[in-house]
């Protein structure tokens, strides 16, 4: 009892995040989903958005923000990152459902301060990709200024796994000589993995069922539980993948057994299943234009983005990189040379779009009346190559002001570090997404070991 | 250090029989002739710190097989005591270290099994064996228990070395033992386990290793729920399946045994209290590092905390002229974070927070330099001896024994010939167990008595060598004095990388310094510290990670013009 009343206190105390007020004047409002707003204002109570239009007055006490000649739009969602984690993969094993990124969550890492200066509110911590069935990923607020993981937490966030296809999951297998070792190995793990849960949950249904006192409980999983969790919907799956068959093989594995939320991470060959894909009602996290890393990369085309949206997959633009998360407004522009996309359209790529693969659309993603009020204003439009971030909020709270003079923004120093030994980009992270995970070399990966 | 020899005679032949029977216990037949005439000693006339802040001068105190048995003005040494005479003497109780690896020795890694199925590897791979005991692994003569005990350290409670779960701590005496068992003063006092994983194999890393403490916590908890139905009738139930894991948590998920969670940093001990927020086991953190701003969520969890005793070393600001006002910022936010580290201690106190000490990864010859640089930077002297007494008794436990210096309590004290945290105090006596072990005092030279502070001794070359674990070392330590603070290299004859030297001084004779050694990725402290004596350099290489001592003589070759 004691215990139970501490974990509520605990829960309580930590959900007490920041939360700020602030008008914002006089700006080029971008909703996102209700057009452009011209000289207007935002009013902030609270860390919500109380009210748009023009000539709003600042209650007392609330802090005027002049945003004559900027642009002011919803902060940008990055859908897949691997900043601010202290482990990307547990790759020893090829399903790792039970672990979770949230155990991991480093509130320190400065990158998320340099995210937050590129105008994000918000990331998805994904876990790696070096498992077929990976851990389960940690959506959250970039509210940098905390030491305390739980802070950074998006809460009421769905929960949200990560699965990976394709090479990199097989490399792993071939290293260890386990399954899979091949993309057939990967839907057999799938198909099998499924199957058990399905087992696990009749056990236990069985035994919950059992009115008798003297039963004895089948064995736990934690593993099971989430794979329960995912066949019952309460978990969104982002699935890394590549080539179009095995985004299709996916999308046949979770048919057979009735899973909805799917998300195909990377997936530079969707623009080939397109039609496949909004049929299913699958979406899409992708690159602006980046590819040919490796061999299941090579087909690709900077025209996916826009291919994908115009077939009606609800389609986002992602970094998987500390450095890309800093201009992911360039990266969105860029469907626009790529795709004639609409400034609303390239714009929804990186805010509401990645907002509802999150299943937070409710909260973020575009600036409307009641959502949260994380909002960055540019100088210059954002898919303009002259856009330059000025200020960035979350819950209403400034955290990146350009104008601020420039400090050490590091929250932890070791004091044995070496001055000399600052670099700006000291966790610039292209590879990030194989962290962790034991890697075979290239001579064993062409000898087929 | 063997028991020392009474060097008296024996007076009391009227209680020979007496003596006799002890020697009985202590031995059958003692032929090295080491064994103590006496178990009673009385110390009189010394200044006796019962606890923190509880003082008496000229007082006695006697201890008798194994106990204290009276402290005060008016106590009669007994006829039969070894009779000290502690003026100008002080004692204090024995410290206690509230986790460390003391006394253990590494187990030898498992090879990698051959097809090794890497998601579920043998539990002795994967470093789960919660039902061992570290006393399987306490040998009598690791060079850890004498180091510790001579830095004052009487009770350890050490945790086996291994892995995610390596088994159960005991609280040991820091005697002089013929058997492990000798030592055991709490047998499965903890759980001990860490953030370490398999190499390899699941669980690898953090993310394994939380859902996998997880999951066992939660099969023990079903698992002793059948086990408790059996026992209690078990026609009609299916047996249950032993598993010593799942068995070994039994008493802490019923709250009997506290895990014991090495997480130094704030992170890690954020995790750790994590899991007992959500799994309801108590929990105690062991060799907290990064703490500053944890003290909320310390008292909140409900969660005990042992400091560690390894500081980081004081960073040293560029002697540029011309530095850049970006680098003297950087250099002012580093020492924040000194002194935010440093200062932790002190923060905890005032806080409420009754924090112990644990020694896991410290120097034993480092301990008291260190508790002197805490009590610089803000934590009062009682405070820095509760840390090291008392509170850790009562963290672990054991305050009815042990902790402070009181009638029927444990005999285990220093005695030391000055103030504790004073520079120039040296230990003369450690009690353990009422078993006494002398120190030499080092006449330490003050520059008025002849003694020399010149740095100009040790400025210059020395051309050293030791007897390494691969055979004979030798390379010369250069020693350089850099505008008032001294700078040395360490080089070898054997073509490995010259290494820089850190904390190097000199005093009263005695030069230190240490420095960090690679050993295939994992980086190992190394202490050094020895006397000068005109051109000979004598001491001793502490490796504390392996529990090691290593005696080093040096030449002076060259000093400067």
């Amino acid at each position: 009892m004691l215990i139970a009343f501490l974990l509520v206190f605990t829960v309580s105390v930590n959900a007490q995040t920041k939360k700020g007020d602030v008008l914002i004047k006089n700006g080029t409002v971008l909703t996102i989903t209700d057009g452009t707003m011209e000289n207007t204002d935002v009013l902030v109570r609270n860390g919500k958005i109380d009210r748009i239009g023009k000539n709003l007055k600042a209650p007392n006490g609330v802090e005027v923000v002049d945003a004559t000649g900027k642009f002011v739009m919803p902060g940008i969602i990055d859908a897949h990152s691997h900043i601010a984690g202290t482990s990307i993969n547990e790759g020893t094993s090829q399903v790792t459902a039970e672990v979770s990124m949230e155990d991991v969550v480093n509130p320190t890492d400065v990158s998320i301060y340099r995210a937050l200066a590129g105008g994000v509110t918000s990331i998805h911590l994904m876990h790696g990709s070096a498992n077929v069935i990976g851990g389960q990923n940690e959506t959250m607020k970039l509210r940098y200024g905390t030491t305390d993981p739980d802070d950074l937490r998006f809460e009421g966030a769905p929960r949200t796994i990560k699965f990976a296809l394709g090479e990199n999951p097989t490399r792993g297998g071939r290293s260890r000589g386990i399954q899979p070792q091949t993309r057939m190995g990967v839907e057999a793990m799938l198909r099998n993995s499924f199957s058990d849960a399905l087992e696990y949950k009749k056990k236990w249904d069985a035994y919950n069922a059992d009115r008798s006192k003297r039963k004895v409980a089948p064995d736990y999983s934690l593993r099971m539980e989430t794979l329960v969790d995912i066949l019952e919907g309460e978990i969104l799956v982002h699935c890394h993948s590549y080539r179009a068959d095995e985004i299709y093989m996916l999308m046949r594995v979770f048919d057979d057994f009735g899973i909805e939320k799917l998300t195909f991470q990377h997936a530079n060959e969707a623009y080939k299943v397109a039609p496949e894909l909004a049929a299913f009602g699958a979406s899409a996290s992708v690159f602006s234009d980046w590819w040919a890393y490796k061999l299941e990369v090579y087909y690709s085309t900077a025209y996916n983005a826009a291919i994908l949206t115009k077939n009606g997959v609800n389609t986002s633009i992602n970094s998987d990189s500390g450095e890309l998360i800093r201009h992911l407004y360039h990266e969105a522009a860029k469907t626009q040379k790529y795709g004639n996309l609409s400034d609303n359209e390239a714009l929804a790529l990186i805010t509401l779009n990645p907002a509802k693969q999150l299943g937070v659309d409710n909260r973020v993603g575009s600036i409307e009346k009641g959502k949260d009020a994380d909002i960055a204003i540019f100088e210059n439009h954002p898919l303009s190559v002259y856009a330059v971030p000025q200020m960035t909020f979350v819950d209403g709270v400034k955290y990146f002001d350009i104008t601020d003079p420039v400090t050490d923004k590091r929250l932890y120093i070791n004091p044995e570090s070496n001055i000399e030994d600052v670099v700006l980009y000291e966790t610039e992270d292209h590879h990030l997404c194989m962290k962790d995970a034991e890697m075979v070399d290239f001579y064993e990966l062409f000898n087929n070991k | 250090m063997k028991l020392q020899t009474r060097k008296s005679t024996f007076r009391l032949f009227a209680l020979l029989p007496l003596f006799l029977m002890s020697l009985n216990v202590q031995a059958q037949s003692d032929y090295t002739g080491e064994s103590p005439a006496t178990r009673t000693y009385a110390i009189t006339n010394a200044t006796i710190v019962q606890a923190p802040g509880k003082v008496m001068e000229g007082a006695t105190i006697v201890v008798s097989n194994g106990l204290i048995t009276s402290v005060g003005k008016n106590v009669n040494a007994p006829a039969n005591a070894e009779m000290i005479d502690g003026t100008d003497m002080y004692i204090y109780p024995g410290f206690i270290d509230g986790m460390s690896h003391t006394g253990t020795k590494q187990p030898e890694p498992m090879d990698r099994p051959n097809n090794l199925f890497s998601p579920d590897p043998p539990n002795d791979y994967a470093g789960i064996t919660p039902e061992n005991t570290v006393i399987s692994q306490v040998q009598v003569d690791e060079s850890s228990i004498s180091n510790m005990r001579k830095a004052g350290f009487t009770i350890s409670h050490s945790v086996p070395q291994g892995r995610m779960l390596p088994g159960s701590g005991a609280i040991i005496m820091l005697s002089d033992a013929d058997h492990p068992d000798e030592m055991i003063l709490k047998e499965e006092s903890s759980m001990f386990t860490q953030f370490a994983g398999a190499p390899r194999a699941y669980p690898g890393n953090t993310l394994g290793i939380m859902a996998k403490f997880r999951n066992l916590y939660k099969n023990a908890e079903l698992a002793k729920q059948h086990a408790e139905m059996y026992e209690d009738n078990p026609a009609g139930l299916p047996r249950p399946n032993r598993d010593r894991v799942l068995e070994a948590f039994y008493p802490v998920v019923s709250n009997e045994r506290p895990i014991f969670y090495d997480a130094p940093t704030a992170l890690e001990a954020r995790r750790a209290m994590r899991l007992k927020n959500e799994l309801g086991f108590t929990l105690t953190i062991g060799n907290l590092e990064q703490g500053w701003d944890l003290i909320d969520d310390l008292k909140a969890s409900g969660t005990n905390v042992f400091m560690s005793i390894d500081i980081p070393t004081e960073p040293k600001d560029s002697k540029d002229e011309d530095k850049s006002d970006e680098v003297k910022a950087l250099e002012e936010r580093r020492m924040e974070f000194y002194n935010k580290n440093l200062g932790q201690y002190a923060a905890m106190a005032e806080a409420g927070v009754k924090f112990g000490i644990s020694s896991m990864g410290t120097n034993a010859n480092k301990v008291m330099g260190n508790m002197r640089t805490i009590i610089e930077h803000g934590l009062s002297e009682n405070d820095a001896l509760a840390a090291l007494t008392i509170n850790s008794a009562q963290l672990l436990g054991i305050a009815d024994v042990a902790g402070t210096l009181e009638g029927g309590k444990l005999g285990n004290m220093i005695v030391s010939n000055g103030p504790l945290f004073d520079e120039k105090t040296q230990i003369k006596y450690v009690f353990v167990d009422g078993d006494k072990y002398s120190y030499e005092i080092k006449e330490k030279k003050a520059a008025d008595e002849g003694g020399s502070n010149d740095v100009a001794d040790v400025v210059g070359e020395w051309s050293y060598s030791y007897q390494g674990p691969q055979g004979e070392a030798s390379g010369k330590i250069i020693v350089r004095d850099e505008g008032g603070t001294l700078e040395a290299t360490l080089t070898n004859d054997s073509g490995q990388p010259d290494v820089e030297l850190k904390n190097v001084s000199y005093a009263s004779s005695m030069l230190s310094f240490d420095y960090d050694f690679d050993a295939g990725g994992q980086s190992i402290n190394i202490v050094f510290e020895g006397t000068v004596n005109g051109t000979d350099l004598e001491g001793l290489l502490d490796v504390t990670a392996f529990n090691v001592t290593i005696p080093l003589t040096a030449m002076k070759t060259s000093s400067p013009e």
